[in-house]
Formats: C-alpha cells, sequence, structure tokens
C-alpha cells in the first residue's frame, strides 16, 4: 500500500506540474525570436567580444608594451 | 484490514493512478500541440538577413598557472578584474586578472572543489564539492580566510554549483542529490528546497532582468528547468538534449537559455515560445560541452569542450564562428567577464586562461 501511495504522490506532483506548464502564456517563435534580435542589435556595440575594442589601448588584458618607462 | 476491504482500497488506488496517467498523457499532447503551433518559422530563417559575423579579434592574453590538479570552476569578480578559481587539488585560487599574480589561497580539508562563486559585494566566496557542503570564505588574509570560514548548507551528495541570488544573505546550490536548494548564510536555514530532477543537478544560473526570482537548472536527467523561487515549483521544462545537461545560462534578454550537453552539442530553448529554437552542433564535433556562457550582447554563444577547444558559436544563426584552441586538457569552465571585455576558460591542464 505504502508504494502504491507514495506513487500516486509521485505522480499527482508530475501532473500538477504538466497543469502548470500548459496554463502558461506563449508566443510565436517569430515574435520571441525577434525580441531577442532586438535586443542583441541593441546591445551588440558595447559587446567587447564580438566587435573588438576600437583600439587596443582601451583592452585591459592586453600585452604590455615590451618597452617600460622606468 | 480486510482482505476484501484491502482489494478495494487497491482497486480505488489503481483507478487514480490510471487517471492521473491519463491526465499526464492528455497534457503533454496538449503541450507539444500548443508548442507546434506556435512553431511558425525558424531561428535562422529569421537570422538569414544578418549580416555574418566577419571576424572576431579573440586572443588568448594570460595563463594562470598555480594549481596542482584539474580546474574544476571559476568566477569573475564583480571588480571585473578578479577570478577565483577551485580545484580537484583541494584549493581556492583568487588571481589577479591583469598581472597574473596570486592573491589569496585556501586549501580546504576536501578535493574536488567542484563550484565557487563571489558574493555581489565581491566581500565573500561561496564554494564545495565532494564534501557536500557550501563554504562561506571572507576575502581577507589567507590565515582569517581559514579562520572565518562558515559551512551554510549540506546536501545528501556532492554539491556541483552555486550562486548567489540575491545578495550576500543567499546561496542557491545544486547537487548530485538530485536537488537544488536556497539557503540563508546568516543562520545556515535551508529557505527552499526544489525537488523535481531525477538525476545529478549539474549547474544553475539566475534569471538577468527579474527580481532574482527565477532560475534554470540543468540535469543528467537530460532536462532544464526554470523554477519559481519563491515558490519552489518548476515553471517550464525543456528537454532535447540526449545526455546529460553540464551547463546552463540565461541569454542577456532574459527569455532563452543555453544548455551544454555531452550530447556534444548545445541548444538554446526560448521560453516564450516555450520550446527548443536551435541547437549548436557539427558532425565533426563529437566531444561533450562542460560549460556554455553568452558575450554581453548574446549574439556569441562560448563553449568549452573536452576536446581541448572552446567554440564560438553565433547565437542567431546557429554557425560556428570560431575555435579558440590553448587548452591542453578538457575546458572544463568559461564564463565572460561583468563587464564584457574577456573570456576566462578553465581546464583539467591545470591552468585558467584570459582571452579578450
Amino acid at each position: 500500500m505504502d508504494v502504491m501511495s507514495s506513487s500516486l504522490q509521485q505522480q499527482r506532483i508530475v501532473v500538477e506540474q504538466l497543469r502548470r506548464e500548459a496554463a502558461i502564456d506563449r508566443q510565436s517563435v517569430s515574435v520571441s525570436c525577434d525580441k531577442m534580435k532586438k535586443y542583441i542589435s541593441e546591445h551588440e556595440q558595447e559587446d567587447y567580444l564580438l566587435t573588438g575594442f576600437t583600439s587596443q589601448k582601451v583592452n585591459p588584458f592586453r600585452e604590455k608594451s615590451s618597452c617600460t618607462a622606468l | 484490514m480486510s482482505e476484501c476491504a484491502a482489494s478495494a482500497s487497491n482497486a480505488n488506488a489503481n483507478e487514480k493512478m490510471a487517471s492521473l496517467l491519463k491526465e499526464a498523457e492528455n497534457l503533454k499532447a496538449k503541450l507539444e500541440e500548443e508548442r507546434q503551433k506556435l512553431n511558425d518559422v525558424s531561428l535562422s530563417t529569421i537570422a538569414e538577413r544578418l549580416e555574418q559575423i566577419a571576424f572576431v579579434n579573440i586572443k588568448p592574453r594570460k595563463v594562470l598557472k598555480g594549481h596542482q590538479a584539474k580546474v574544476l570552476c571559476t568566477d569573475w569578480s564583480p571588480d571585473k578584474r578578479h577570478i577565483i578559481s577551485s580545484s580537484q587539488d583541494g584549493r581556492l585560487i583568487i588571481w589577479d586578472a591583469f598581472t597574473t599574480n596570486k592573491e589569496h589561497a585556501v586549501t580546504m580539508p576536501t578535493t574536488w572543489i567542484m563550484a565557487c562563486a563571489y558574493a555581489p559585494s565581491g566581500n565573500y566566496v561561496a564554494c564545495g564539492g565532494l564534501d557536500n557542503k557550501v563554504t562561506v570564505y571572507p576575502i581577507t588574509s589567507d590565515e582569517e580566510m581559514a579562520a572565518k570560514k562558515r559551512t551554510v548548507g549540506t546536501h545528501t551528495s556532492y554539491m556541483s554549483c552555486c550562486i548567489y541570488p540575491n545578495s550576500d544573505q543567499q546561496i542557491l546550490t545544486g547537487s548530485g542529490d538530485s536537488t537544488c536548494a536556497l539557503w540563508d548564510v546568516e543562520s545556515g536555514q535551508l529557505l527552499q528546497s526544489f525537488h523535481g530532477h531525477s538525476g545529478d543537478v549539474m549547474a544553475i544560473d539566475l534569471a538577468p532582468n527579474e527580481t532574482g526570482n527565477t532560475f534554470v537548472s540543468g540535469s543528467c536527467d537530460r532536462m532544464a528547468f526554470i523554477w519559481d523561487m519563491r515558490s519552489g515549483h518548476v515553471v517550464q521544462s525543456f528537454e532535447g538534449h540526449q545526455s546529460d545537461v553540464n551547463s546552463v545560462k540565461f541569454h542577456p534578454c532574459g527569455d532563452a537559455i543555453a544548455t551544454g550537453s555531452d550530447d556534444s552539442s548545445c541548444r538554446l530553448f526560448d521560453m516564450r515560445a516555450d520550446r527548443e529554437v536551435a541547437v549548436f552542433a557539427k558532425e565533426s564535433i563529437i566531444f561533450g560541452v562542460n560549460s556554455v556562457d553568452f558575450s554581453v550582447s548574446g549574439r556569441l554563444l562560448f563553449a568549452g569542450y573536452n576536446d581541448y577547444t572552446v567554440n564560438l558559436w553565433d547565437t542567431l544563426k546557429s554557425e560556428r564562428v570560431c575555435l579558440l584552441y590553448g587548452h591542453e586538457n578538457k575546458v572544463s569552465c568559461v564564463q565572460v567577464s561583468p563587464d564584457g571585455t574577456a573570456l576566462s576558460t578553465g581546464s583539467w591542464d591545470y591552468t585558467i586562461r584570459v582571452w579578450a
């Protein structure tokens, strides 16, 4: 009996989760992915790994020049 | 209970079970139908007219050497300059990534420190692993760090990942016991536990654009779950991977997640459309993915593989942009710095590298 009631409980949890998931609002892929595309294009200018630095001088991780002022 | 009553109640329970199974099946079918209805166009079609990413100028800049075994996890400090790393050697090292100097090193009483994370203030780090515990250290002198450590929470299996969700006061952990847990740092109290995965939880990440109440988890049950931190419930679940999900990361827009898996693919799941929208894979890539992260705009997806490489993917076009070579063993962790200027990669070759 205990095995049965615990697996019943388990299954109830599964069904409750599926009910919640079925109830959420969805958007079409075209609408949603368009928003993602827009977000990316709005932030591309601040994406240094994508667009690079305007000058290597502002790259904090660049190798220091081999000549250093003493 | 008489035999007769027992068999009646058995029959009753069987009936309930049958009806629950039926409902689950119907709900799954309905979910699939709804998702299919909204699948009007593919992401790569939407991205078709975008220009290709022509040239990415990312070079190896720094090599951080000091661990005596596999690097398992790294985390950038909020100051965008320091990196914490944890290793199989049982040590935690805080690096100055600009100079490659080691600023602090702490030896833990355990090996395999699988996770480490900076607190939002930058004044504390949380870590843990095979000891099943999440431990917090203040960042001060080495002696004081060891003396003032505090165990915040304990799982019943290894702790695979940890993050600070809102403030220095709370820590969210994922574990091999297949649960996630939210802990109060001060009291060590378990604030919420998250049950649902049927395999080891390997990775967690926090939603970027909300008030810190949504997180994602990836598991060896091949699933990624979106959780509501307050209720402890799964809000959405994503399947598609054919093996362990080792890494999960929110897209900076907050409405999609990327996953990396032992099945040698990365995937992009859109939360509003409630479905997978991209697979990042190639026939020539046959090794598992251990870690993924996005560039700050979300256009680039970085992925660390078991074949020692880091692949850069165009998130929108699902095409590989380039490869980063350098590590001499599996790449265990990749992370973009908070300001997006650099990428850190940790490896089983005992080193951490910084690319920019």
